[in-house]
């Protein structure tokens, strides 16, 4: 089998230049050390800190950033904002990383499925992909959050499958454009499954632009967590995310704009970087330019 | 009340006045009561401006018996009048009637069963027809229409046998004596019998768009999801109005509501009033009047009596003793609530002012668990028999200063060995089955106990009204005290005052001892409106803040 | 031609079908109810809400709920919200104005702002202005929309006080002045994104566009710069753009309802969340519907338009 694959699958020369193309883009590699710097600083960091993220005292609510030991000021209930901000880094890259990876699942195996079997089982799949595109995708997300009792591991359940529909689009098309070529082909001749065939021969093939969307929906992912926890409907105190950190900013936004500012700028460069990775990737590995 | 700063405290003199709060000063009329202006002021002689109420809900009917929420009664009180309304010192007084009934006065028979109900017959609806017994015996008729989407019938359910005896006068029996019916006829509006005549569903009759009332303001328009315009009503018997408009705008966000208020934008700031964080630059705005209402919600954590963690006296007694209210109060509520220990308000004439206080002492309630047999598991958490003394808390998702105290509170039980866990829901899930079948462990509510001024609570703490064990009420702690049961049933039956004070305070000494709740704090609304616009009196008894528009007048 | 709109709009059918259907189970999903507002209701007891349960017909089995909404729909008949009794469709079109009104502000600054970056970034390829406004056009894409709203609030309305903090018009003051005025920071705020979306488009749209031949031979000609790109580059463009507008609807969309709940825009996104946290099932419902209709129906067009301007398209 691995000798079909070497023998008819394109030589996967673009390994060692994709890499080197993704080093030398600028803004990937300006994302991968906020990322990086991110995560540690949300894994480590809390333990450098005076305070705990959970530790309440009313006497010190609503200090401004740089008030004694609280650098980043304290919220209205007078717990620790820098160490809000990192313990919620935890819980909202985490639901963005899983999510990924679960709606890239979701999307992958949807995709594989319709754009290798098409005919009616992949219309109806490619139709149910449109179904859920043609909500918005708010509407869907807040009414699943409203059934399901929010913990971040519904959460990232519910943003995953409300957008693997992307993924599932680029698989799609993917796979039906690779399903006549020759190497395939030959694997059929061989007699190879059809899982076979679709998992092992034509889905590596696919991966550049599945990495490339995986990257973005990540980016995806954090924004929708901010945006449900917004609302309350998300992840539920005394946890913290950065979505609920600003939950309830609106109110004090003349008195305390810290609360809203802080934890939007934290959302903002981790957006901003998955989106540059996934920018750099873009190149990297040669997917057909889509700016989106 | 020109004070800012100063409490409103006018209405909530708990002195002899009170004393008349179900039956008294039978005869007087309604005008002189409801219409006289509070202060020096003279109102004009004609109707002039207009003032604009801002609210943070959308009133949702305009039919005033329909299933209805708190919001509505605002546009329903400018719009009509019922057969009694209730005074800011919850007494009860005529307004469509001539006398409130009594069995003093013979109105109501010595047994309560019988009700004889004497009209004015000086009133006309909004389009010229005489208001006579018919409208109210259709009023009453149309709410136990079994097909008519009615609000509450609790009451109404017991009339029997509706006649009217002539134009002004109305008689009936009752199913069983029942003294709160009086009090609850202060929020049955009546309608008028000709707006329905060849109308096959009421639920889709044009007047509900369109309604015709007998009060101080008529109908103008409504702009659905934006305004309600009201105009005044020249032929209004009573006295009033002095305002030729009145808007209701509906604004959707309490932050906005405060700051179009501050920009004057609106003349009076309505239901849910000014947040307590901006109470204190309120207060120093020029030109408005701002003043803290004591609000009849009492603040409160439910507790579910059927859990196992909750059935123990002693574990509620723990966790009552481990909130610190005090904190609460001052810190997040910016102190502007007052400590309460029972359901009752404290402007009503049936309040017990001699329950034990609430003191917060971590020692105490760490002893009470101790010696209950409650003791720290392995992971901190007490337990006992197998139970963890672990629960979760839930209140509506986006009430931001409850859910503060939430995790405030969340933390001082931690300190005592209890393991609270929070999970808020929005509020159409949360009062839900959730609520009323008692799926919760905990929940805090913020609730208004009684109907209008009248202390009945049979739907609140008797047994037999647990939804989740087949009752029919609101007991959603599921509280059972054989003696409470008693006690309501016979408060319900006694129609003397006084006789009725003493059962109720009893009520509150066994509901403050076994605490199917803990009492957080009586809730204080910060009311405010646009200096010149006076006549403005707040009325605990009711749920509005315009429950008396007619009395407003620009000076 | 009509094969292919016969069979789009037979395919929009059956999404539609689908659609309705996820909606109305996750929506009866939801415990809870419409009925819930009624629960703290001092004088209102169980039995109350069950027999207004009942005159709703909300007792029914799911499935027959569903089939009874579906046949009344498909007789133009949207229900009736929970809340006021007001034809769901009546709902929906009041909200509709102000949703539209900030769709189509931003929609248009979006393009006007996005067409120049874009066009100035594919004609200065590689200098400071298109590097900056490529990596701006990713972090505008970065932003949270609703947080922007709250920086664009805190900055623009309370500590310069030079737009209101929210609302679509001052009470008693309805000019069109005053709209605009309400409009300007919702507007840009959900603009960002589209910016962002509409700049990289016509930039790499310009670029595919700018060395071909005709372009080439009309400067040759003597045709002044600007007049190529107007005419050529921009004529030529525009094509793929209409494309996206359709497939941006739906997010366009999204977009609107977040910036809405900062802003207390009372437009449907508001709306949908008001009905959502009361079960107003009906609103809800016809709030799906309504925008599945507009976002197939956007697609719809936007193949349409393209094929009617483009003949070298073959439908089907």
């Amino acid at each position: 089998m691995t000798a079909i694959a070497q023998n008819t699958a394109p030589p996967r020369w673009w390994h060692s230049r994709a890499v080197r193309r993704f080093r030398n883009h600028k803004l990937a590699m300006i994302g991968v050390v906020m990322i990086v710097t991110l995560t540690l600083a949300c894994i480590f960091g809390p333990y450098l800190l005076p305070y705990d993220s959970l530790h309440i005292d009313l006497r010190a609510r609503f200090s401004p950033p740089l008030t004694g030991n609280y650098y980043l000021g304290t919220d209205p209930l007078g717990r620790d904002i820098a160490a809000r901000l990192l313990m919620a880094g935890r819980i909202s890259l985490m639901v963005g990383f899983f999510a990924m990876v679960l709606s890239t699942l979701i999307g992958t195996i949807i995709g594989v499925i319709a754009g290798y079997r098409g005919g009616w089982l992949g219309a109806g799949l490619m139709r149910l992909v449109d179904a859920f595109l043609s909500f918005p995708s708010i509407f869907l997300l807040l009414a699943l959050a409203a059934l399901l009792k929010p913990s971040p591991v519904m959460i990232t359940i519910i943003i995953a499958v409300t957008s693997w529909m992307e993924v599932a689009r680029i698989v799609e098309a993917e796979v039906r454009s690779l399903r006549e070529r020759e190497f395939v082909q030959a694997g059929r001749m061989l007699g190879l499954s059809g899982a076979h065939i679709m998992f092992r021969e034509i889905l590596p093939n696919a991966m550049g632009p599945i990495i490339v969307a995986a990257t973005l929906t990540v980016a995806r992912a954090i924004l929708l967590e901010a945006y449900v926890s917004f609302l309350g409907y998300g992840i539920q105190p005394p946890l913290p995310s950065w979505g609920n950190m600003l939950n309830g900013a609106q109110q004090y936004l003349a008195s305390a704009p810290w609360l809203a500012i802080i934890p939007g700028i934290t959302i903002t460069i981790a957006v901003t970087s998955f989106n540059f990775i996934g920018d750099g990737l873009r190149d990297a590995l040669d997917v057909r330019s889509d700016p989106v | 009340m020109t004070d800012k700063t100063k409490k409103a405290t006018d209405f909530t003199r708990r002195n002899a006045l009170t004393m008349m709060a179900m039956t008294g000063a039978a005869g007087m009329l309604a005008p002189n009561l409801l219409g006289k202006p509070a202060h020096g002021q003279t109102p004009p002689a004609a109707p002039t401006g207009r003032v604009i109420v801002g609210l943070s809900q959308e009133p949702t009917v305009l039919n005033p018996l329909m299933v209805k929420i708190e919001v509505d009664d605002g546009v329903h009180f400018s719009l009509f009048d019922a057969l009694f309304r209730v005074t800011p010192e919850g007494e009860i007084v005529p307004n469509l009637a001539t006398e409130v009934p009594s069995q003093a006065n013979g109105g109501i028979s010595e047994d309560g069963l019988e009700w004889r109900i004497k009209l004015r017959d000086d009133v006309r609806w909004h389009d010229g027809a005489p208001f006579t017994a018919e409208d109210v015996k259709f009023t009453l008729d149309l709410i136990l229409n079994p097909d008519f989407r009615s609000w509450r019938t609790i009451g109404h359910s017991l009339l029997r046998d509706i006649t009217v005896v002539s134009p002004t006068e109305i008689t009936w029996r009752m199913e069983t004596a029942f003294a709160p019916y009086l009090s609850f006829l202060t929020e049955t509006f009546i309608v008028p019998k000709h707006a329905f005549d060849g109308v096959e569903d009421p639920n889709s009759a044009p007047f509900n768009s369109n309604p015709i009332g007998t009060g101080a303001f008529k109908f103008g328009q409504r702009v659905a999801g934006d305004i309600i315009t009201l105009q005044a009503n020249p032929d209004y018997f009573g006295d009033g109005p002095y305002i030729e408009q009145l808007v209701f705008k509906y604004i959707p966000d309490l932050t906005v509501m405060y700051t179009q208020f501050r920009s004057g934008d609106i003349d009076l700031i309505g239901r849910q009033y000014i947040t307590p964080d901006n109470y204190a630059e309120a207060s120093a705005l020029p030109g408005r009047t701002v003043t803290l209402v004591p609000s009849p919600a009492v603040e409160t954590i439910y507790l579910n009596q059927e859990k196992p963690q909750f059935k123990e006296l002693a574990v509620r007694e723990a966790l009552y003793a481990a909130i610190d209210k005090e904190s609460i109060i001052d810190a997040l509520y910016y102190g502007l609530p007052t400590s309460a220990e029972t359901f009752m308000p404290r402007s009503s004439y049936f309040y017990n002012d001699a329950l034990p206080v609430h003191e917060f002492n971590l020692e105490h309630a760490r002893q009470l668990l101790d010696d209950a047999g409650w003791l720290p598991g392995p992971d901190g958490i007490r337990q006992k028999d197998g139970v963890r003394l672990a629960f979760t808390n839930s209140t509506t998702s986006g009430n931001h200063l409850r859910e503060q105290a939430q995790q405030f509170i969340q933390q001082t039980f931690r300190e005592i060995g209890v393991e609270m866990t929070i999970s808020n829901l929005p509020a159409a899930v949360i009062w839900g089955e959730f609520w009323a079948m008692s799926q919760f462990d905990s929940v805090i509510v913020g609730i208004t106990f009684l109907i209008g001024a009248d202390p009945d609570v049979t739907n609140r703490f008797h047994s037999g009204a647990i939804s989740a064990q087949g009752g029919r009420g609101s007991n959603n702690s599921q509280y059972v005290n054989t003696d409470v049961d008693a006690l309501l049933e016979e408060g319900s039956r006694t129609f003397d005052p006084e006789a009725r004070r003493e059962i109720y305070l009893k009520v509150q000494e066994h509901v403050r001892h076994d605490l199917p709740f803990l009492p957080l704090f009586a809730d204080s609304n910060v009311h405010g409106r646009k200096e010149g616009l006076d006549g403005v009196v707040p009325n605990g008894n009711t749920r509005t803040e315009s429950w008396h528009a007619a009395g407003w007048y620009w000076t | 031609m009509l094969g292919f709109l016969l069979n789009r709009l037979w395919q929009s059918a059956v999404l539609l079908v689908i659609v309705s259907i996820i909606g109305f189970v996750v929506l009866n999903l939801i415990p809870g109810g419409p009925l819930s507002q009624f629960a703290l209701d001092p004088g209102m007891t169980q039995a109350d809400i069950d027999r207004i349960a009942a005159q709703m017909g909300l007792d029914r089995p799911i499935v027959v709920q569903y089939f009874d909404w579906a046949w009344k729909l498909l007789q133009g008949d949207w229900g009736h919200s929970f809340r006021d009794g007001a034809p769901v469709l009546d709902v929906i079109w009041r909200h509709l104005f102000a949703t539209l009104l900030l769709m189509g502000s931003s929609t248009v600054i979006a393009i006007a702002l996005g067409t120049w970056i874009g066009i100035r970034g594919a004609t200065h390829r590689y200098s400071t202005f298109d590097y900056v406004a490529t990596v701006g056009a990713m972090v505008a894409l970065s932003i949270p929309t609703f947080w922007f709203g709250l920086v664009g609030i805190y900055v623009f309305a309370l500590k310069l006080g030079w737009v209101p903090a929210g609302n679509m018009y001052t009470i008693g003051d309805q000019s069109v002045l005053n709209y605009l005025h309400h409009l300007i920071l919702p507007s840009f705020v959900l603009a960002l994104v589209n910016i962002a979306i509409w700049s990289r488009y016509m930039r790499s749209a310009t670029l595919d566009v700018i060395n071909q031949d005709f372009v080439n031979t009309a400067r040759a000609k003597g045709v002044t710069e600007r007049r190529v790109l107007m005419k050529h580059v921009v004529g030529n463009a525009l094509l793929p753009m209409i494309t996206l507008a359709g497939m941006q609807l739906p997010s366009i969309l999204s977009g609107a309802l977040v910036t809405e709940t900062v802003f207390t825009w009372p437009g449907m996104g508001r709306l949908f969340l008001d009905s959502l946290g009361y079960s107003d099932y009906p609103v809800v419902m016809g709030l799906l519907m309504f925008s599945a209709i507009l976002v197939l129906a956007g697609n719809l067009i936007a193949d349409i338009v393209v094929a009617v301007v483009d003949p070298r398209i073959r439908l089907g």
